[in-house]
């Protein structure tokens, strides 16, 4: 309509058919915008229509009056269906490349886990020795060291704690390498996610943060592996705290859900779920400072850490990703509008072998 | 009461020189040590532990294999053993009883402390 008004004021009647002329220009901006999107076969049916109003133009005594109408209307209507239905068509092209994309991207991930595990396997054996004789020789020197030295009490005291932390990093490793095996049984999300706080209570009382939980009524057991599954809470709820340091909230909230084609496009989402499964879904939420962009993309990495030296070993999160994925579920990390964290764990309702 | 004999197999001498000597110093112990899993049967015979604290993994002999035969020796039948391993993490054991083919298990590193608490806890009464 835009299209045949414009042509008539730009050209009288006389000089050009303002329908054949409505129609063309209504073609080429959808003809360039086709081609700049780069939708070859969009761009070819419209300039196949562009070509058939030229020669409707060209030759009026093959087109008679009864039939330009119906044609305009094609030719004019036309393109904006054949637009429609190929941006949705490259639409489903770019998402099933993102989705292939984030799938080989998992893959070289898992491997690199498995690596990672072999390799813990071999190594722990031969470093938890060595460190067992470390830890007995500053016990023993501890012994004969008279209370009054103060000062090589402090160093034993550093020296065994720094035994300890190589024995977190080997413990760490080791979840990779064995038990991938999960001891499934049918669970309440919300009770694990309460018996996993009670671990960390002290914790969040020696930093003065409020722990707040809003679990949602009535949501239908799962298949969990409750040792793992708190694990994994102690770890994002540790990782809260350690965010905050003090004075702060962390906030847990569950719900069920049904998963949305928007949410399904979230990292690791689209290969696990489908679009309208009934999931639950658990928001870890602290008012910590949040996590710079561009460490978001490599969070789960092992041993990737923002903690200071000593405080974490990197593998809480890889750990965590871990077991949640075992479970068939996904865990996604980012930003909150209003500041601090979140934490998203998606769990499956309707897995096989889960109770009704 | 006299002291409490402990017979410590592990095939790491470091750690065994270490462990004796905290246990001597620290513990009412008599303390022996076997480095070679193979000849552990006949140090046990030998000694006559009041409890044996055996590795599991050693180039020359399995843990589990050499508990079985010292069980089944008719002089060291019903000997304590508890094994030393670092194939669990201590933090898997956690504060539960935990044991590998009906033996109690420390895992490695393991705090010196907690050996003598074993000690206290299975080794053999004798008067």
């Amino acid at each position: 309509m835009a299209a045949a008004v414009g042509a008539s004021i730009l050209w009288p009647d006389a000089l050009i058919d303002q329908e054949i002329l409505a129609g063309g220009l209504a073609l080429i901006p959808a003809l360039l915008l086709a081609h700049y999107r780069g939708w070859p076969l969009v761009t070819v049916l419209l300039g196949v229509g562009l070509v058939a109003l030229v020669i409707m133009h060209l030759s009026p005594l093959y087109f008679g009056a009864a039939l330009r109408g119906p044609f305009l209307i094609l030719f004019v209507v036309a393109p904006y269906i054949s637009i429609a239905l190929g941006a949705g068509w490259f639409g489903e092209v770019r998402r099933y490349q993102a989705e292939l994309r984030a799938t080989q991207l998992q893959l070289i991930q898992s491997e690199k886990l498995d690596s990672i595990g072999r390799m813990a396997a071999g190594v722990a054996h031969e470093v938890k020795n060595p460190l067992m004789m470390i830890l007995t020789g500053i016990k023993v020197l501890a012994k004969r060291v008279p209370a009054t030295d103060e000062q090589t009490r402090l160093l034993l005291h550093d020296m065994e704690e720094a035994v300890e932390r190589a024995d977190r990093i080997i413990g760490g490793l080791l979840n990779y390498s064995r038990d991938r095996d999960l001891d499934l049984a049918s669970a309440d999300l919300n009770d694990t996610i309460e018996r996993s706080t009670m671990l960390v209570k002290h914790d969040l009382e020696n930093a003065h943060i409020t722990l707040v939980s809003n679990p949602a009524p009535g949501l239908p057991k799962l298949l969990l592996d409750e040792f793992k599954m708190q694990q994994v809470f102690v770890n994002l709820v540790t990782n809260a705290i350690h965010a905050i340091e003090r004075d702060g909230e962390i906030r847990i909230t569950t719900s069920l859900e049904k998963m949305t084609r928007a949410a399904r496009s979230g990292h690791r989402m689209a290969d696990r779920f489908s679009p309208g499964e009934r999931v639950v879904v658990v928001r870890i939420e602290d008012s910590g400072p949040g996590i710079p962009e561009e460490y978001l993309v490599k969070i789960f990495d092992p041993f990737f850490s923002t903690k200071p030296t000593g405080r974490g070993t990197g593998l809480g999160l890889s750990v965590s990703q871990q077991i949640v994925e075992m479970h068939g579920g996904a865990i996604d990390v980012g930003n909150r509008e209003t500041g601090g964290a979140r934490v998203t764990v998606t769990l499956k309702v309707d897995r096989e072998g889960a109770p009704s | 009461m006299r002291k409490r004999r402990i017979l410590l197999v592990d095939d790491e001498a470091s750690i065994t020189r270490a462990l004796a000597m905290y246990l001597t110093e620290n513990g009412d112990c008599e303390v022996c040590v076997e480095n070679k899993g193979s000849r552990a049967l006949a140090a046990a015979r030998s000694f006559k532990p009041d409890l044996i604290f055996l590795d599991i993994v050693m180039p020359d002999a399995d843990g589990g294999a050499l508990a079985a035969e010292i069980q089944g020796d008719p002089v060291l039948k019903g000997t304590p053993i508890v094994f030393l391993t670092a194939l669990v993490s201590r933090r898997e054991t956690g504060g539960t009883t935990m044991t590998i083919g009906g033996y109690p298990f420390l895992a490695k590193p393991v705090h010196p402390e907690t050996v003598l608490a074993s000690i206290g806890e299975h080794a053999r009464e004798r008067a």
